[in-house]
């Protein structure tokens, strides 16, 4: 081992313009204060485009698959494969570049970020444009670069089982786009098991501007340890937080699909195009229906003792595939979201998203807000060519997702995002446009949860769900989202003391909680000055109207409203409190200088 | 008489891979055990004999996690660091037990079934040892898990073929040497993919020694499963 421990110190970087790859040394300082996953990634990004305003799609934009310190080792629930590049979807509202775009990085479960750590990689670089639709294949030191045209257009299910019978070895661990990625939807997703998505932000998108259909990898080694017997015993500890616990039991029952019920009781749950935050209906796809109905197993990630993927098949006119589903975010986003509360429809939906290669969020969101523009008069069933697109309706919702997908007919506006869409339909369509920065929102509903709303526009990928509600949670999970690990199993606290320890066991780093959240913050700051390059202000930390003027008429928060003022002092607050300028959010020399970010 | 026998068997493992793949099931080859004897606890021992143990599979409670794998692996595999042999990091290139994960979601550990009469020994072309009798590729007597003697080994990879062909095809010639690998040691009696798979869903139980094998790879355990589970039998991957 040479170098930073817990480390191979070196990524692949592929470029597919000339079909050369070679490996690249990263300096261990890199590695001590970005860590790996979204703050690795992060710093690869600000390396590699070095000026505002490169085009997501242009070959310039690298695509980055960033495992972290705790990938490959069998610490629980570290599966995660973090994917960043700069994002197709979000923009300012105004800039002087032209292109002008957020960081984006989609977090994904599995097997693919460990694999890429035993083939030998701290990361994957994905450079260039190839002539024709391409896949890679990575075993180890050998890396390979071959025709995929015959799989062009093949849905994700397919090609999952296509593409090993082509490599021949099951051992492989894959991800792929399908034919919204292709096809250049900006919102399309990298699917990996043929259920596994890194959904937002665009990255399928920016895998098909590459000409790249898949990538393969395995591998048989693995990165060393800065202190072998404190691994060994920090692991034994964080095994016994989680294992047999009641915590994890209650995720292998219902997964996060518990919520779908339990948010829309609690009024926080995103439904009719975030109309309301409760659906009456929820019951009949939450997660004691699937259990009831659907589920006939469960599924764990890499060395994870949650297994909160399920999987099931359905009968009926809407049957017969086996899928995972419903979580609480293609539940919400198919169900609630659109009123549909009918399970095989529901499901029907959500395995199609998956097949096509679309994220499940943004998806939901755009259909929604067709629904309402709908319902209202603004465009007419010529305008949706022909689809009868009301609320509740399976038929027309699979019809919306196709055409999304292929961007054919009013399939290639909806394609575009609900901010361009409002922008398109007008007639004040724009104060239900449910999006920060171009990104849609999520499954969490904010009309009665003003910190949600923080993490939505805050989060420097555009409205995310998952960013962190203040200050110190938004720095934790930055944080979190670089080693490896999952959110999931850190809800329960036994784990922190354990995960602090092995993390300092793997690097060599000290890490205690102040230590992890310091890293965190400094990850969050590269991102914000990314985003600041790129012309995003204050004024783009902007939520639509609806969430100021609609407020709920049922359920436990029936009245809820944001406040306009409220919510603008708590982003002032915010902002001095990160140590960034209230009036353009740029932050201030000094937090930069104490958090090393001196470079920017 | 030869027809009727073959009919018996046939019957006997139709039933057991049905029952079995609902519930409770072995690893590999010995799914057949239970659905024989008609017996459906997971343990027992035969009076008079000294047991014999070994990994079984509960195919139910499996998620496909590989915690398995990596157990197995920091066993098997130790560490050197500074003087001292440490269990290892649990890579699981390493590791004897092996899942295979299926799409639809369908996993299945696959662990050597200590089969009964050995193929896998029978297969191998080394000159039996005069004083032992042993092969190079033989099995110890007391504990039923199968060993290779490197030395004497030729890594012709025949006991592969025999285990792929005929049983569950656990058993991987090294790439570079050609030798068989992947043997389940039992950890000398803690075998650690059982100790630490997080559901459950694999059990160290003590089994007849002259229980018989029908060889069931994980692509047709997989299979049967996808077709119990999910009313499917297209199954993707390797074939």
């Amino acid at each position: 081992m040479s170098g930073k421990p817990g480390y191979h110190g070196r990524i692949l970087e592929i470029d597919l313009t000339s079909g050369k790859s070679r490996t690249v040394a990263v300096p261990p300082e890199d590695l001590d204060k970005f860590v790996g996953g979204q703050g690795l990634g992060m710093k690869l990004l600000w390396d590699r485009l070095k000026k505002p305003g490169v085009d997501a799609l242009s070959p310039e934009n690298p695509l980055m698959f960033i495992p972290g310190p705790f990938s490959g080792l069998p610490v629980p629930s570290s599966s995660r494969t973090c994917v960043v590049t700069k994002s197709p979807i979000t923009a300012p509202l105004k800039s002087d570049h032209r292109h002008a775009s957020t960081v984006t990085y989609s977090n994904m479960g599995g097997f693919f970020g460990p694999e890429i750590r035993f083939a030998g990689y701290d990361g994957l670089v994905v450079t260039g444009k190839a002539r024709e639709l391409s896949y890679i294949v990575i075993d180890n030191d050998k890396v390979t670069i071959r025709d995929a045209r015959k799989f062009k257009g093949m849905r994700t299910d397919a090609f999952d089982k296509a593409f090993l019978e082509e490599l021949g070895d099951r051992n492989y661990k894959t991800v792929y786009i399908g034919p919204a990625g292709e096809n250049l939807v900006p919102y399309s997703s990298i699917i990996h098991t043929a259920g596994r998505a890194a959904g937002r932000g665009g990255s399928g998108c920016v895998m098909g501007s590459k000409n790249l259909k898949a990538i393969a990898v395995k591998g048989s080694g693995q990165p060393g340890v800065a202190d072998h017997e404190r691994f060994l015993a920090a692991l034994e500890k964080a095994r016994r937080a989680l294992y047999g616990t009641t915590y994890a039991k209650s995720w292998a029952e219902q997964g996060t699909a518990r919520a779908i019920v339990g948010n829309s009781n609690a009024g926080t749950e995103s439904v009719r195009n975030y109309r309301e935050g409760t659906f009456t209906e929820a019951d009949k796809i939450g997660g004691d229906a699937a259990r009831r109905d659907v589920w006939v197993r469960d599924f764990a990630c890499y060395c994870c003792p949650l297994a909160c993927k399920k999987s099931g098949v359905t009968k009926g006119k809407y049957g017969g595939v086996v899928h995972d589903g419903p979580e609480y975010e293609t539940g919400v986003m198919l169900g609630s979201n659109l009123m549909i509360s009918d399970m095989p429809g529901l499901l029907r939906a959500i395995y199609n998203i998956d097949d096509l290669g679309l994220d499940q969020i943004s998806t939901g969101n755009v259909i929604g807000f067709l629904m309402e523009a709908y319902e209202k008069g603004m465009i007419d069933r010529k305008f949706l060519d022909g689809i009868d697109l009301t609320w509740g309706s399976v038929d027309a919702t699979l019809a919306m997702i196709e055409k999304i997908a292929a961007k054919e007919g009013v399939g290639a506006l909806a394609a575009q995002g609900v901010a361009n869409l409002s922008r398109h339909i007008g007639q004040g369509s724009e104060k239900f446009a449910i999006h920060v920065k171009g990104l849609e929102l999520a499954a969490h509903n904010i009309q009665g949860n003003q910190p949600r709303a923080l993490s939505y526009v805050t989060a420097s990928r555009g409205a995310c769900h998952m960013s962190g509600d203040d200050i110190a949670m938004q720095n934790r999970r930055a944080m979190l989202d670089s080693t490896g690990m999952c959110f999931f199993p850190t809800f329960e606290p036994a784990l922190e003391e354990p995960m602090l320890e092995l993390l300092s066991a793997i690097t060599g780093h000290e890490y205690d909680k102040a230590e992890f959240e310091k890293a965190g913050e400094r990850i969050f700051n590269l991102e914000k000055m990314f985003n600041y390059r790129e012309g995003f202000r204050r004024g783009d930390d902007k939520l639509p109207d609806r969430f100021f003027e609609d407020a709920f008429t049922i359920g436990a928060k029936k009245g809820a409203v944001l406040d306009r003022k409220k919510f603008q002092d708590m982003l002032t607050t915010y902002y001095q409190d990160r140590g960034w300028d209230p009036t353009t959010t740029k932050p201030g020399e000094a937090k930069l200088k104490e958090l090393g970010l001196e470079f920017v | 008489m030869t027809r009727d026998n073959e009919q018996t068997r046939q019957h006997q493992t139709t039933f057991t891979r049905r029952e079995f793949l609902k519930g409770v099931g072995v690893g590999g080859g010995a799914l057949v055990l239970f659905g024989q004897f008609g017996i459906h606890s997971a343990a027992w021992a035969l009076s008079g004999e000294p047991t014999l143990k070994m990994v079984v599979v509960d195919y139910n409670k499996c998620t496909g996690c590989r915690t398995c794998e990596a157990a197995c692996s920091s066993r098997n595999r130790p560490a050197a660091v500074a003087g001292k042999a440490l269990p290892g990091l649990g890579n699981p290139y390493f590791a004897n037990i092996k899942v295979h994960n299926f799409n639809p979601d369908v996993d299945v550990p696959n662990v050597c079934a200590m089969c009964a009469d050995t193929p896998c020994a029978k297969a191998c072309p080394v000159e039996p040892d005069a004083k032992t009798g042993r092969r190079a590729f033989y099995r110890d007597d007391v504990t039923h898990t199968m060993h290779n003697d490197a030395n004497r080994c030729i890594g012709c990879g025949s006991c592969a073929k025999a285990c792929a062909a005929q049983r569950t095809g656990v058993i991987r010639p090294n790439p570079e040497t050609g030798k068989p690998e992947r043997m389940c040691t039992l950890c000398g009696g803690d075998p650690q993919c059982a100790k630490r798979c997080p559901f459950g869903a694999l059990s160290y139980v003590e089994v007849r020694r002259d229980r018989k094998f029908y060889g069931l790879g994980p692509e047709k355990i997989a299979a049967e499963l996808a077709r119990n589970w999910y009313g499917t039998a297209t199954l993707g991957g390797v074939k």
